[in-house]
């Protein structure tokens, strides 16, 4: 296998700085990447349209930010103590 | 004879013919997912199917589509494995109604044998892999997931097992989709009013009737393990595990340990869902996985959900049917059969004999307010006694003739729905709507009906005769 390159954005949220997550028993098979911003998670052996961020799909890609605008589920209750 | 764990039953499964091995090189993505897919396109009488050589994993096995059929679910149940769908229904139902079965305590289980509790990486214990592509990674989605009330005078009476998507998010950590209706969301909202973080237990490749019993919408206060043992005949074997002190199946392959953390909550999704649409993200709640324990060897089993039909729809089929059908039955004996079948219970087929006018409507509206009823009944529809709710011809036929707008339908406004329903507005609102196709009872004298056909008298004779010189022929 060729070398791989590290990938520079996640391919869903653009955010900079994915991280290598773990590397296939069998070696050189594939590497698992993590986004640790919006916790998109891929093999580097997928198809492109989900490692590569200009092919992922729109409907599915949201920015950094728009995380804090997602609903909360369940409610955090009130602390009763 | 129940099965105690998923090799036993695999092994049965190959043994009737319902088992496919995948022996040549597949891809983690998107191979696995697509076969699983694939097959339930092949029709209901589909076989599971087990992956031997995945691309990148030295000895990994993965099983798909183990409930994803009916003759599978019927060998589950130790019947033969072409018994119609309504008799499965009334097998099923029969044995519901033996609960509490006898739980068995065991000292040692298969699952001790490789114990993980540091450097705990979940990536390379379990061939993880994307099941749709919109989801937001890596799920586990047939987990039994074991956790009690920690609150409660006696947390043990409380304890319950349910199957909720998780998000594998990290090397040791998960997401979780508590639904505010389920027990686990109640066992977290007791535990996080105290600021105490929520003990819990992921079994992962389990016999075939705790899954079963997972994915079924039982009351708060019945046990799961409970129910296994009623719907096995048998006595179910657990196991108290060390660390958190819940009880697991004796045949799992994985256990999983760790806690919910306490008033926490991470983006999560989207997630592919049986409704067959993604759920959107949300901030859900996080465990941390501290302890890891499997067999030497495991087989992990995993689910394909997406369009329907697919496993999931097979999984939370007749289990969703029965205790609808008990509950309804105590309040109208006159009801036959019901099938809730179709996305989970979001439709409700309902057969019943009636006793005066209006008694279709009077049967159908309770459907919206029994426990499984408010969060998913959202079309209702009533027909007679003498039509097969499994039998969608013979709905079709009841609804086609039967039914007449102005006189049988009925819409109820404000109601609630589990918010996946991507039609409810707001999330978790939506109008529901009730059906009633029975033949209008005197005085209702709408329509024309003195005149229904009836088969020849000797009808039944000849299903059962013919039957039997087919089946004499194979
Ligand atoms: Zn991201």
């Amino acid at each position: 296998m060729t070398k791989i390159k590290q990938p520079e954005m996640c391919p869903r949220c653009e955010s900079l700085k994915p991280e290598t997550l773990c590397h296939s028993p069998v070696k050189n098979a594939w590497i698992i990447y993590h986004c640790p911003v919006c916790f998109f998670t891929w093999r580097n052996t997928e198809p492109d349209f989900i490692t590569d961020p200009a092919q992922y799909n729109p409907h599915f890609k949201f920015k950094p930010e728009s995380i804090d605008t997602f609903d909360i589920m369940p409610a955090i209750p009130e602390l009763k103590r | 004879m129940p099965f105690y764990d998923l090799k036993s039953f695999i092994t049965e499964l190959e043994k009737q013919g319902q088992l496919l091995t995948i022996t040549e090189q597949v891809m983690p993505e998107p191979d696995i997912s697509a076969a699983a897919c694939a097959i339930n396109k092949l029709g209901d009488k589909s076989p599971a199917l087990l992956f031997e050589n995945i691309y990148g994993y030295h000895h990994a096995k993965i099983a798909m589509n183990i409930h994803g059929s009916w003759p599978n679910l019927a060998i589950a149940m130790g019947i033969a494995k072409n018994t119609p769908l309504k008799q499965q229904f009334f097998e099923f139902v029969k044995r519901y109604q033996n609960y509490p079965g006898e739980v068995e305590y065991r000292n040692q289980a298969p699952w001790q044998e490789v114990i993980i509790d540091k450097d705990i990486n979940l990536f390379e214990i379990l061939p993880l892999f994307r099941l749709n592509h919109g989801d937001g990674g890596f799920y586990i989605d047939k987990a039994s997931i074991v956790s009690r009330d920690i609150t409660a005078s006696e947390p043990a009476k409380t304890q319950n097992v349910g199957m909720y998507r998780i998000e594998v998010k990290g090397k040791d950590s998960l997401g979780i989709q508590p639904v505010p209706a389920h027990d686990i969301a109640l066992h977290l909202q007791r535990a996080e009013e105290q600021g105490l973080d929520l003990p819990i237990a992921l079994t992962i490749s389990n016999d075939p009737m705790i899954s079963t019993v997972a994915a079924m919408p039982i009351l708060y206060d019945q046990s799961e393990y409970a129910m296994a043992a009623a719907l096995n005949g048998e006595p179910y074997p657990v196991v108290t595990t060390e660390l958190t002190g819940l009880d697991v199946p004796w045949g799992s392959q994985y256990v999983l340990e760790g806690y919910v953390v306490s008033r926490y909550r991470e983006a999560e999704g989207p997630f592919g869902e049986f409704t067959g649409h993604y759920s959107g993200g949300r901030r859900m709640p996080v465990i941390k996985v501290t302890k890891v324990s499997h067999r030497k060897n495991p087989i992990y089993e995993h689910l394909y959900l997406g369009m329907p039909w697919t496993e999931i729809d097979y999984l939370m089929g007749i289990n969703t049917c029965a205790p609808i059908y008990v509950q309804l039955k105590q309040s109208f004996p006159e009801v036959e059969a019901v099938n809730a079948l179709y996305t989970h219970g979001l439709i409700v087929i309902v057969s019943t004999k009636s006793r005066f006018a209006g008694f279709g409507k009077a049967v159908g509206n309770r459907v919206f307010t029994i426990p499984h009823g408010l969060g998913y009944a959202k079309i209702v529809i009533v027909v007679d006694e003498t039509v097969d709710p499994f039998n969608l011809p013979q709905v079709m036929w009841a609804i086609s003739t039967k039914f007449n707008p102005e006189f049988d339908l009925i819409t109820l406004p404000g109601l609630s729905i589990l918010p996946l329903d991507p039609a409810s507005h707001p999330p978790g609102i939506t109008t529901k709507m009730l059906i009633d196709a029975t033949t209008p009872y005197p005085s209702e004298q709408h329509g024309h009906f003195s005149q229904e056909l009836k088969d020849p008298i000797t009808t039944d004779k000849w299903v059962e005769k013919l039957s039997n010189m087919l089946n004499a022929k194979q």
